[in-house]
């Protein structure tokens, strides 16, 4: 595809039902009814100049540049500001219009410096092109009068310039910020000639601002006022290709913006079902991790993990990896083996390293890194409504008129869909947050939360029954959808546990330390107030009763008869770009790709057949149960593609601990990540930019990755986990991944429909795609559940065994910030380090004072698990009793504290409570230094030449 | 395997489902067991004699092949 | 009682009104003699707005100033009433008085009309002034 920016009508498209038929210049359009003449012109092939205006932002009317003739109205109205009419007559072009939009444009290029052919954004500067179209040859003003060319650059954003020189004063910006993203950073400062766009207040800059560099601003700016800074220095890209981003379950896609193999920008695709033509800072500006120093391309290998690496060519790596998974095989068995999928990584991709661990080594020990953090959704939602996934597309949250976000924090995991988010609440959608913390949403410029129920970490289970206990016992229930989509006798059963005084706000109360009267009134609104739709996140399932607890919120969607339409629903915010993916494949040691069970002889025959394989019907080890198996000997190699489980997984002692008894751990990764440090082969992975394939992100929207540049080391990931394959004698073949697709589709009742044709013929498909649905299900269960009837679970709460003590009496809960993801492999080598360089424990002033702490402090925290040191920053985000950190950080490592504690249906872990202590320390653990000797031993490559032996 | 944490895991198992009486509750706490576990897990946990089983878990343990 | 506790005081005495930041940034500015960055920041916080939102607004206005002024001031009242008791013929000798030394600001009614000319130093009330007792209020001033 040639470099061409994406087409903007102007004004935003109208739903509107109704038509009317306009002429404009002679031409004959309808347009649904309040569509701007700007709009309407743009849709008959025409443009009318413009300046202020974008078909992403509200028409502001300020520029006076799209001024157009009406017959039968006088003057020269705005044509972003007027609505076309029935039977409207409209002109374009007239030499009175002409000469109107001569004079104004005359106006702001005698403001503007004329350096357009040193500039970086010639030939892409909208105020050019329309100097251009209005035909403006010179300037009657002359350029000497007072201007503001002398103004200096703010640099500070690590990713875009703001050279106020070439500010038009069109205020796009500002209302990108304000409209779009929604965090209101920028204003107009000053009024009148004097008036320049300023981020945050007088000595702010961009960085020191409210800005979280979403870049939606960047792309709004219509000059070189606002502009990337890799624009300035590689130059104006000359193609484009349509990718997805490879961070978060967003899913939002970009036009990656290439000169020759250089790529130039990622700009958000408008046309992208998910984003809509927005992202945020980590997919818009930090992919610069795909060229970094550290990134390995070439296969290594070491005989133990006492030695240094020693590059070798592909065929050695790969001849020594088969060889010792073969002999392990042949010594111990099959059982012994095992792999891990990544939701990194494409289904493409994940599906083959289950199929390779399946059909090849010949055992089911297959998991993925969802594992520790939406395994809970899986099992919940199954057991509830019959499927393992959300019920919404993000659209739907359009429609919503409550709004319960519980365990999740939007802003800073799924950025873009938080924007969307803010919009509908500004928009006067209520909203309920139930957060140990208050996060951004509960209040943040223009959005406040109607309750926030600052609930104990652990307690989610006790709060949601309370919740079901008021909508219950005050007939607030929807007997009418009960009766008709679920199972009643289930429904009679779960409605008299929940009324049980037991289960009251204020019996609970004293567990929960939620005011029974906030709780009250946040189940009544929730019950009536129109639609309701339930968003959570990890810290709903990272507890011992996750799986509980998405059944709670299950239970509570049905209840309230809010599942089956749009605006309501329950909506898993996934983490990773292809959690969602990664599930659907197949990963789980326990279920074929489409979640159905290993133990089902059907499904496995049709596996058997298209493998020309004998599967066997037993499940295999979860990650946890894995390492466990390695201590004991009875598990003794892995292949982990794409996964740091040393540092993402619980109780990291314990994993090295297991990762060090095994005699064969391959890591297929892009850096030498923390795991590698006990890997024996080590094979380089390659980016999103380098390969081909598709993820699916949380609203269950199949999307194309596609390759943008070549893979720097030498192969996609699925070349590489096929050439494994071979190298044990497999004989696979595939020369696209489309062939692996189909595969899947052939396999799998829910994927029939997909290919990659399809999808890019579609742009996106929501799964099922099948013979019901052949162009994808952006709602589920509208006619009925996909088990018939919706299941209601009783979901008893049960205290973690975790608790606090004298010696530990604070509960640790942990998250993630917005410039950082999962643990920072990529983001921590980008300039993203500007706003988050280490990992800060939050911690509640009463707290701070009783230890005698301040921000700033080392500190010590401690469990019964283990301890590390972080730096402390007080609080009130957080409740008397709770501390809170991130952990994109190897040098915090957070998981050293936590606990094995896990989710009693799913082992996934309990991330989200653990008893800590906290006092003051004067810098880094035993631990913490003794590991960084290690990584720094574990990490030596060999020289090329190895050096003559000097005793 | 270490028994003592299949223990744990067997028994948190029957702990989730308990509300359901103890009848229905071993059932359910068999067939995840059955559903989810690696058979080296079973074996383990079934020969490590079942000292500090609850009794839904102990029940289940009972039920399995 | 320190300025962000005041500040605090004057935001909750507003609570419940529509539209309060302008009525709000005009009492800060009375108080304070200015509107700073860090009032901004604290009325952003205030009333659910960003600290862009605020500052755009208060450099809108010529009325808030970003730093006070140090000077001494004395507040004339040049409303209606004194207006009509005779003030206006006062301002030159005022003016000269005043010099640069004390700011000297315009108000419009200080609720003595009754008894003017007015003005207002600080906290106290003067009245029936003349241009020999108003000279010598502006030059202890
Ligand atoms: S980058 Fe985003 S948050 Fe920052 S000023 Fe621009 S639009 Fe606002
Ligand atoms: S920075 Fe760009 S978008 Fe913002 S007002 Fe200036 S020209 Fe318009
Ligand atoms: S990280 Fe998530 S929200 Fe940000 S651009 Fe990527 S997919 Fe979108
Ligand atoms: S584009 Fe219509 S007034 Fe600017
Ligand atoms: S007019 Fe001067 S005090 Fe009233």
């Amino acid at each position: 595809m040639a470099y061409e920016p994406q087409a903007d009508f102007g004004t935003p498209q109208v739903a509107s039902e109704t038509r009317v038929t306009l002429t404009i210049d002679g031409r004959s359009v309808t347009v649904p009814q309040g569509t701007s003449l700007m709009r309407a012109a743009a849709l008959t092939g025409g443009s009318i100049p413009k300046l202020c205006a974008s078909d992403n932002l509200a028409a502001f009317g300020s520029c006076r540049l799209c001024l157009v003739e009406v017959d039968g109205m006088r003057g020269t109205p705005a044509s972003c500001t007027t609505p076309a009419a029935e039977g409207m007559t409209v002109h374009t072009q007239t030499p009175r219009l002409q000469k109107l939009r001569r004079g104004v444009m005359e106006l702001y290029i005698s403001d503007h410096p004329l350096d357009c052919l040193t500039c970086s954004a010639n030939n892409d500067c909208e105020l050019q092109d329309q100097a251009a179209a209005v035909g403006l040859r010179d300037v009657r003003f002359g350029y000497a009068g007072e201007n503001h060319l002398g103004l200096a650059a703010d640099t500070s954003n690590p990713y875009f310039d703001f050279d106020p020189s070439k500010c038009i004063a069109c205020s796009r910006c500002v209302r990108a910020c304000d409209e779009v993203q929604g965090t209101f950073a920028l204003t107009m400062d000053g009024r009148g000639f004097a008036s320049k766009i300023s981020a945050g207040q007088a000595g702010d800059d961009f960085l020191s601002s409210e800005c979280v560099s979403c870049g939606a601003c960047v792309q709004a700016c219509p000059t070189a006022t606002l502009q990337e800074k890799a624009v300035k220095e590689i130059g104006k890209p000359e193609r484009s290709v349509i990718t997805t981003c490879a961070y978060c379950g967003v899913g939002c896609t970009f036009r990656a913006e290439m000169r020759g193999e250089q790529l130039v920008r990622m700009v958000p695709w408008k046309d992208g079902k998910a984003n809509h033509g927005h992202s945020c800072v980590k997919g818009r500006f930090a992919w610069g991790y795909a060229q970094h120093k550290d990134r390995i391309t070439a296969p290594m290998i070491r005989e133990s993990i006492d030695q240094p690496w020693r590059e070798v060519s592909w065929d050695e790596a790969l001849g020594f990896a088969a060889s010792r998974l073969q002999s392990i095989k042949a010594q111990y068995g099959a059982r012994a083996l095992g792999g891990i999928t990544s939701s990194r990584c494409t289904n493409e991709e994940t599906f083959l390293v289950q199929k390779l661990v399946r059909a090849g080594f010949g055992t089911n020990n297959v998991d993925t890194c969802a594992r520790v953090c939406h395994s809970p959704t899986g099992y919940g939602l199954k057991t509830t409504f019959g499927t393992s996934a959300g019920t919404q597309d993000f659209d739907s949250v359009e429609h919503s008129d409550v709004i319960l976000v519980i365990g999740a924090n939007p802003t800073d995991a799924h950025p873009v869909f938080a924007s969307r988010m803010k919009r509908r609440l500004r928009k006067g959608a209520k909203l309920i947050v139930i957060d140990p913390r208050r996060i951004d949403l509960v209040r943040s410029a223009h959005i406040a939360a109607e309750y926030h129920l600052p609930l104990q970490p652990g307690t989610n289970v006790a709060v949601l029954t309370a919740m079901a206990h008021v909508i219950v016992t005050e007939g607030l229930a929807d007997e009418a959808f009960i009766r008709e989509r679920c199972d009643w006798d289930e429904y009679q059963d779960w409605a008299r546990f929940v009324s049980d005084e037991r289960h009251s706000p204020e019996v609970l109360e004293a567990v929960s330390r939620v005011p029974a009267a906030d709780l009250r009134a946040a189940a009544r609104l929730f019950a009536t107030g129109g639609n309701g739709a339930i968003y959570y996140g990890l810290g709903v399932t990272e507890h011992s009763q996750g799986s509980s607890t998405v059944m709670a919120i299950a239970n509570l969607a049905m209840a309230t008869g809010n599942v089956g339409r749009p605006g309501v629903g329950v909506n898993p915010l996934r983490g990773q770009n292809n959690v969602q993916g990664a599930c659907d494949m197949g990963s789980f040691p326990h279920e074929l790709s489409g979640y159905r069970h290993i133990s089902d002889t059907a499904t496995r025959a049709l596996f058997e057949a298209d493998w020309g394989v004998t599967l066997d019907p037993e499940p295999g080890l979860r990650i946890p149960n894995m390492l466990d198996a390695a201590v004991d000997g009875s598990f003794r190699a892995i292949y982990i593609q794409g996964e740091d489980i040393l540092q993402s997984d619980p109780n990291t002692h314990h994993v090295a601990a297991g990762l060090k008894a095994m005699d064969c751990v391959i890591v297929h990764d892009l850096f030498l990540n923390e795991t590698a440090n006990y890997a024996h082969v080590f094979l380089p992975g390659s980016t999103f930019l380098e390969k081909t394939g598709t993820f699916t992100n949380a609203e269950r929207r199949i999307q194309m990755v596609r390759k943008v540049m070549e893979p720097a080391n030498g192969m996609e990931d699925w070349q590489v986990t096929q050439a494994l394959a071979n190298a044990m004698g497999l004989g696979w073949n595939y020369t696209h991944p489309s062939q692996i697709m189909d595969e899947v589709a052939r396999l799998t009742p829910s994927f029939a429909g997909v290919s990659h044709a399809r999808l890019d013929e579609a742009g996106s498909l929501q799964w099922p795609v099948n013979e019901a649905h052949p162009d994808g299900s952006p709602i589920m269960h509208e006619a009925g559940f996909a088990n018939g009837k919706g299941k209601f679970v009783v979901t008893d709460y049960v205290p973690t065994d975790e608790k606090t003590g004298p010696r530990f009496p604070l509960l640790l809960t942990t998250g993630r910030i917005l410039s950082h993801y999962n643990v920072g492999a990529q983001t921590r080598r980008t300039a993203n380090t500007a706003w988050h360089p280490e990992d800060l424990l939050e911690m509640h002033p009463t707290d701070a004072e009783n230890r005698g702490l301040k921000s700033g402090d080392w500190t010590r925290l401690a469990s019964r698990t283990g301890e590390t040191t972080l730096r402390l920053l007080v609080t009130d985000r957080v409740a008397p009793g709770v501390v809170y950190t991130t952990f994109h950080h190897p040098a915090t490592q957070a998981n050293v504290v936590t606990t094995e504690f896990s989710d009693w249906a799913t082992n996934c872990p309990e991330y989200k409570v653990t008893a800590v202590q906290v006092m003051a320390s004067n810098g880094p653990t035993d631990w913490q230094e003794d590991y960084e000797a290690l990584s720094a031993r574990s990490r030596r490559i060999a020289p090329e030449i190895p050096a003559e032996a000097a005793e | 395997m270490d028994v003592a944490h299949l223990t744990l895991m067997a028994n948190q198992i029957a702990r989730n489902f308990a509300v359901q009486g103890d009848e229905r509750a071993a059932a359910a706490t068999a067939e995840h067991i059955t559903l989810f576990w690696d058979p080296r897990m079973k074996a383990a946990i079934r020969a490590g004699g079942g000292a500090d089983l609850s009794p839904i878990a102990a029940a289940a343990l009972s039920r399995l092949d | 009682m320190n300025r962000s506790a005041r500040l605090v005081e004057i935001v909750a005495a507003h609570a419940g009104r529509e539209g309060p930041l302008l009525p709000l940034l005009h009492e800060v500015q009375a108080e304070f003699g200015c509107v700073d960055g860090e009032a901004e920041a604290q009325l952003a916080h205030a009333l659910n707005l960003s600290r862009a939102e605020v500052h755009g607004v208060v450099s809108f206005y010529h009325d808030f100033t970003a730093t006070a002024d140090p000077r001494p001031c004395v507040q004339l009242c040049r409303a209606e009433a004194c207006q009509a008791r005779g003030v206006e013929a006062l301002v030159p000798a005022a003016q000269a008085a005043a010099g640069g030394r004390v700011k000297l600001h315009d108000v419009y009614c200080l609720g003595l009309c009754s008894v003017g000319p007015n003005a207002r130093v600080g906290d106290q009330l003067y009245a029936r002034l003349d241009q020999g007792s108003l000279v010598e209020l502006i030059e202890r001033a």
